[in-house]
């Protein structure tokens, strides 16, 4: 190794030389300056090589990542630059030159490995339990975050998920959650204007949080509502399509997708022809007027979906300069059918199509150089036929659904810096958010007997704060009360504590 | 006929990318015409770091330093000296992002250029209205997100890292340039 550097110093001394003469038989000679800047990189090299010849003779030799460009190389020039004789490593921000200029390789050429999670614990009511206050513990979310470079223009992305610590057959695991591929694709990216999303599971693009939902990024506990019912996050599908920029602010993104399907059982519930149990079984809804469309996402595996039929989703991103600090997105998901193959009432009647329309458009504001913030979201829901929904022709009159659904948020939060404690600065972000939504509007039609009991027109008051360590790191305490229209309101107020993370 | 409308899709991925290159925003050479259009020649000034460089880079930019040099080209008008133009690498969300700084000879920034975005979201920083924020900073701004600099949401990693990225060259100028 000793060896090796000397000679190096060598050759490289010897280029300077060979620099200076061939310089001075070429027309246009390098200036003084330009000599002096190169005696003063080649001093500065010669240095350090030097200081790493030191320090190898006190310490025992370990491996030094060797750099790609040898003096042997002949350096890369830009167009115009005359040619310089001394030992830099190409110009062009080649490869092999981020080992030593850049971001050290990965011991996996290509591969990054991030994570985030999400672990909460609390006290909340059980309204199954005539609303009791019980204390728990959830480790709701860890997510490990493969990506693999194939090249520079197509990468890899995936997630696999752990939910609520994971799922184990042993009985004294006591593990009820589940292990998932919640992402998975490859990116070509054609253009800024134009990239295409492989077939795979992705995303729909609906609102922020279903894209964006590191528990970085927003304040409360659990997600915000909106994402629960009527954007059922995490809403990942079997799934292709496009993205890039309009122009500078703008830019749009468009999905196929597996169609959200009305049915809400597990997977007992299907018959291997992929359709539900035969009538008189009955199956429960994956569109109702208590959960929204939380049990209405399709399957991601195994050929299992219930209908042929195909969703659009369309998304506009905007960061409008006029508006500094603000950014938002307008999306339209569109199914020409969410009823399965086979569908029937409880009274033996088949169910017909039914077309799924979802609006969404939300902002963030973060008014500059100040700690104030605002998010805004609202979402409806328009369905064609609701009298082919299951969940009005379920024998459940509680659960009706009308001809949509909507909701509506509004959250204001300040940053505020806490100090620096135990090497990084800490913020603080107090915030409130209310939410209202309406899963139960009038146009009902089915066989069911429409006697809803209020429980699907809630309104929520979130408060809480959000202290960030660092902006990796959060803890977080919740306080949310929720209202709807029962006899005895919803017993559903939750105090819950919370850790969130996220690294990459 | 439903076989179409699955067996499409990579039809297409196959037949677009095939042709397609490694796609870059900007190359070095195009960056730096960009940011000095005036100048006649660049030389390389590239640095590999002595560890006094790295402890003074650190403790002006409060930044890690994770390279061994930095890839630097001095920007001449005939042989006057008119910046610096560098070339830097930061982590987005996962990926790597390539970028460049040009500074003014008084290390003042003139230009920030994305030369290669990789990350599937995030690429709103690559819009001239957020670089253009970093246009007349110095090693004496705070460059910190959501103060001096607008954070984008929706992009927040690949903001916040390239912010990083700049407030650490400023501190390589003073270290290590001026």
């Amino acid at each position: 190794m000793l060896a090796a550097r000397t000679i190096w110093i060598s050759i490289m001394v010897g280029a300077l030389l060979l620099a200076g003469s061939v310089g001075s038989a070429q027309a246009q000679s390098p200036t003084n300056q330009e000599l002096l800047d190169k005696m003063k990189a080649m001093e500065q090299r010669i240095q350090t090589l030097e200081g790493q010849l030191e320090q190898q003779k006190k310490a025992a030799p370990v491996p030094v990542p060797v750099p790609a460009a040898t003096p042997a190389a002949a350096p890369a020039t830009a167009p115009g630059t005359q040619p310089l004789a001394q030992t830099s490593p190409p110009a062009s921000a080649a490869a092999p030159s981020k080992d030593i200029f850049g971001i050290l390789p990965s011991p996996i050429n290509g591969l990054k490995l991030g994570a985030y999670g999400e672990v909460k614990f609390g006290t909340q009511q059980n309204p199954d339990h005539n609303g009791q206050w019980q204390t728990g513990f959830d480790m709701a979310r860890f997510v490990l975050l493969p990506t693999f470079q194939f090249t520079d223009s197509i990468i890899f992305n995936s997630e696999i998920e752990f939910e609520h610590a994971g799922s184990g057959f042993d009985e004294d695991d006591k593990l009820h959650g589940t292990a998932e591929v919640e992402q998975l694709y490859v990116d070509f990216k054609v253009s800024p204007y134009f990239n295409i999303r492989s077939p795979g599971i992705d995303l729909v693009p609906i609102g922020y949080i279903n894209q964006h939902h590191e528990p970085t990024l927003f304040y409360s506990v659990n997600r915000p509502e909106l994402a629960n019912r009527l954007v059922p996050t995490t809403w990942a599908a079997p799934s292709f399509g496009v993205y890039g920029k309009i122009v500078d602010d703008l830019s749009y993104q468009f999905q196929v997708s597996s169609s959200l399907e009305d049915f809400g059982s597990g997977f007992d519930a299907r018959t291997s022809g992929n359709s539900p149990a035969p009538f008189p079984t009955g199956y429960a809804p994956g569109i109702s007027g208590l959960d929204g469309l939380e049990f209405a996402r399709p399957p991601r595996g195994d050929f299992a979906q219930l209908s042929n039929d195909l969703a659009y989703t369309f998304r506009l991103n905007y960061t409008p300069p006029f508006i500094p600090g603000l950014a938002g997105s307008t999306s339209v998901y569109f199914t020409p059918n969410t009823t399965p193959r086979d569908a029937y009432s409880d009274t033996g009647l088949p169910l017909h199509h039914s077309s799924l329309t979802l609006l969404d458009s939300e902002f963030r504001y973060r008014l500059p150089g100040t700690g104030f913030e605002a998010r805004g979201e609202y979402v409806q829901v328009f369905f064609g036929s609701p009298k082919n929904l299951r969940a009005n022709n379920d024998s459940n009159p509680a659960n009706n659904v009308g001809r949509t659904m909507y909701g509506l948020s509004a959250e204001v939060a300040y940053h505020f810096p806490i100090g620096t404690y135990l090497g990084s600065a800490w913020e603080a972000v107090p915030f409130y958010r209310y939410t209202y939504e309406d899963l139960q509007t009038s146009g009902f039609q089915g066989s069911d007997v429409n006697a809803p009991t209020g429980a699907g027109k809630l309104q929520f008051h979130t408060v809480g704060v959000a202290v960030y360590p660092t902006p990796q790191l959060v803890l977080k305490l919740t306080y949310e009360k929720v209202l709807d229209q029962q006899h005895g309101g919803a017993k559903s107020d939750s105090v819950l504590g919370g850790l969130g993370f996220f690294f990459y | 006929m439903s076989w179409v409308r699955w067996a499409a899709p990579p039809a297409i991925v196959i037949s677009i990318a095939a042709p397609a290159h490694a796609f870059r925003y900007l190359s070095v050479e195009q960056a730096q015409k960009l940011a000095f259009p005036d100048a006649t020649r660049f030389v390389e000034a590239h640095v590999i770091f002595t560890p006094s460089d790295v402890a003074g880079i650190e403790r002006r930019s409060g930044q890690k330093v994770r390279a061994r040099g930095q890839q630097v080209w001095r920007a001449l008008t005939d042989d006057r000296l008119v910046g610096f133009f560098v070339v830097d690498y930061v982590i987005g969300k996962h990926l790597v992002i390539d970028y460049a700084v040009a500074l003014d000879p008084s290390g003042r920034v003139g230009h920030v250029e994305i030369l290669e975005y990789r990350e599937s979201y995030g690429g709103e920083i690559s819009n001239r209205s957020w670089l253009s924020q970093f246009v007349g900073k110095t090693s004496r701004d705070p460059l910190e997100l959501d103060q001096d600099i607008r954070n984008i949401s929706g992009a927040t990693l690949s903001s916040r890292h390239v912010t990083e990225g700049v407030k650490r060259i400023l501190a390589l100028y003073e270290t290590c340039l001026r």
